[in-house]
């Protein structure tokens, strides 16, 4: 395993496991998973449908909870909370980026931006300022008061990728966010996301395309509910100043060979 | 998320399905309408009969009036009943502490004679009391004073109407009216009295008008000639309304003891007669009422239905929401607000809705407009319950939706 490239990891996962009742067997769609993530970490989950990948997805992102095992995220237990102590830790700590970019239809892209201040309780002033700032960053502040439909794919993920950042989060969780969208606007939202790694902002993107995946640093292969491979990527292979024998038997472009 | 909030969500929520906020709030608005029509209704006809009695005396009041007995076998004593007479009166006015005013009147018949006129004609023999009683005060002159009483004069007062009959245009100050073979002086003419329960009725006091008002004591010795000298009815005032039951209850004891515990006569409480009428009224209140709650209860059923089928389109929206921290309280108070809102925006078009049929029905049957405040309140208050009640269930079942499950579904 990589070490965390940062201080202590923001997300650390023991022997998680998740088992969901359907009828008369159980589905065990995690068997325990241990997983470090380093704070600032570009990092990609692939693994083919099936393989778990959406449960880890979804118990990262605090939607669900694990059948047991720890989960500490930015140093907050989070495997046993409740459900309402869960809403706060996903509003304060985890930016979610939909492949369906979920933006309220019959909101304001402004509005949007602030809907995760608006269940952190900031106030008006502070909320507006902030979701403003986000839109400039993405690029979309001069059409704050249009509403989603009147945008691109590529323009409405912009604006989802600045509502999961605005409230600052641990982590960004981004669940195949360019999959609704063309080849090229999907680099465009891949070298921005490349450009929120490179200010600090730790990224997790779920994904089953290998082209996306080698945007990060580090991929990880779910296969039967277990990690099957965890290293870095081809592309931080060869950046990394460690001869390419570091990365792991199966990771990169080649472990889809087979 | 702030309640301030939730209402600019709902807002938008209902602005864009307009069409569907419009089916949503038709229920609300029907049933506050008749709601409001209710209140407004029975409000005008509560107020109408209020100020019909306050014409003869208000809610102060006790009548005791003769009851004939019906017994077809009678005891002796009941055979020497005569009815209620000036003894009966002069022990109220001594045992009832809270009377204000015993008010004896006794009527006669008597042939009636102007040189333009002659008529077999019912003649009131009452007291000075009388005016105030039936706040029947003079238009020109006096009413009775104590000294025709005293004196038993040969005076009269006539109400308005009866002066015309009497006299015709001339003015009947200071003639004389025969009453029987004794000719009367006309002392006074009585201001008008006028009611009109629903327009262009009759008028309800006209009675009063066409009275012929003379000393009890000049009909006792003129006309009657009766050493007992009975009464038709005898009023009672009361110092305060509070004290009619009580009233009542000695009124009964000092007569029955005087009739010796013969049923002849009959006690009414003014106060407990309104409250029967309105009783009677409120049958029709309770029909209106009936209508206004079930078109609020299948308004509010349809609210619910909408509500739901409009969480089935939003399942992925509370999911989006929940995923970027909504807590289920937050969800289960969008919905809330929404369904309240929507059921506000039907409560405030039913008011007026509502105080143009409470205005088109008294219109209708003659009786002056209301609008009173507690039309609003009715409005406010029924259409925020049924906004909270049928809102409920649709909010309950958003803020309890698994956020993995709601945003995957499609």
């Amino acid at each position: 395993m990589l070490p965390a490239s940062g201080s202590d990891p923001v997300i650390r996962l023991v022997d998680v496991t998740k088992t969901y009742d359907s009828g008369d067997t159980a589905v065990h769609a995690l068997r325990g998973v241990n997983l470090e993530i380093g704070a600032g970490e570009s990092i990609a989950i692939i693994g083919p449908s099936g393989s778990g990948k959406s449960t880890l997805m979804h118990i990262l992102g605090c939607l669900d909870v694990p059948t047991s095992g720890d989960y500490d995220l930015a140093g907050t237990p989070v495997a046993s909370l409740s459900s309402r102590a869960l809403a706060k830790v996903r509003n304060e700590k985890i930016g979610f980026v939909f492949q369906a970019y979920n933006l309220l239809p019959k909101a304001s892209l402004l509005r949007n931006v602030e809907l995760p201040m608006l269940y952190g309780g900031v106030g008006r002033v502070e909320r507006k300022e902030r979701a403003r700032e986000a839109l400039r960053k993405v690029g979309l502040l001069e059409r704050a008061a249009h509403l989603p439909s009147q945008l691109s794919g590529g323009q409405r993920q912009r604006v989802a990728i600045a509502r999961a950042l605005v409230n600052n989060p641990a982590i960004v969780l981004a669940d195949e966010p360019t999959g609704n969208l063309d080849t090229q606007t999907g680099k465009d939202i891949l070298a921005l996301f490349d450009e929120l790694g490179k200010q600090g902002h730790t990224i997790i993107l779920v994904t089953h395309d290998p082209v996306v995946a080698e945007r990060a640093s580090r991929i990880v292969r779910i296969v039967d509910g277990q990690i099957a491979s965890d290293g870095a990527s081809v592309r931080a292979a060869a950046e990394a100043v460690v001869p390419a024998g570091v990365v792991a038997v199966d990771a990169g472009p080649v472990a889809f060979a087979h | 998320m702030t309640l301030r909030e939730s209402i600019v969500d709902a807002l938008v929520e209902v602005r864009v399905n307009r069409a569907r906020t419009v089916l949503q709030t038709l229920g609300v608005i029907l049933g506050v309408a008749s709601l409001v029509a209710v209140q407004g209704m029975s409000d005008a006809g509560r107020r109408q009969g209020l100020k019909f009695f306050s014409e003869f005396g208000g809610l102060k009041k006790i009548l005791v009036h003769n009851k004939p007995l019906k017994e077809r076998v009678q005891t002796a004593a009941m055979l020497d009943s005569h009815g209620l007479d000036w003894g009966d009166v002069e022990a109220l006015r001594r045992e009832i502490p809270m009377a204000t005013q015993v008010d004896p009147i006794a009527e006669d018949e008597q042939t009636i004679r102007t040189p333009t006129y002659q008529k077999l004609r019912e003649i009131t023999g009452a007291t000075p009391d009388y005016q105030t009683v039936y706040k029947f005060f003079p238009a020109r002159d006096r009413f009775l004073i104590d000294d025709d009483l005293a004196q038993m004069s040969r005076v009269v007062v006539l109400g308005d109407s009866a002066a015309r009959l009497y006299f015709g245009n001339e003015d009947p100050l200071g003639k004389t009216l025969y009453i029987g073979d004794a000719g009367f002086r006309v002392v006074g003419v009585l201001r008008r009295k006028e009611f009109y329960f629903n327009e262009g009725d009759r008028n309800a006091l006209e009675w009063m008008n066409r009275l012929t008002i003379i000393p009890i004591t000049a009909l006792y010795s003129r006309f009657t000639g009766d050493p007992d000298k009975k009464v038709s009815f005898i009023n009672v005032m009361v110092d305060k309304v509070e004290n009619n039951k009580k009233a009542v209850a000695a009124i009964n004891k000092v007569l029955a003891r005087r009739h010796k515990g013969v049923p002849d006569f009959e006690v009414i409480d003014r106060k407990e007669r309104m409250k029967q009428q309105q009783q009677e009224g409120q049958i029709f209140d309770l029909i209106f009422l009936a209508t206004g709650i079930l078109s609020l209860l299948v308004g509010g059923i349809v609210i619910m239905n909408i509500m739901m089928a409009s969480l089935r389109e939003r399942i992925r929206e509370v999911g989006v929401r929940k995923a970027i921290g909504a807590r289920g309280l937050d969800v289960a108070l969008q919905f809330l607000v929404e369904s309240v809102l929507v059921t506000a925006i039907g409560g405030l078009v039913g008011l007026p809705i509502g105080i143009l049929f409470a205005n088109g029905i008294t219109a209708l049957i003659g009786q002056p407009a209301v609008i009173t405040p507690q039309m609003a309140m009715v409005s406010v208050i029924a259409s925020v319950v049924v906004g909270l009640f049928f809102g409920l269930y649709p909010a309950i079942k958003a803020a309890r939706l698994n956020p993995v499950e709601a945003l995957r579904y499609e």
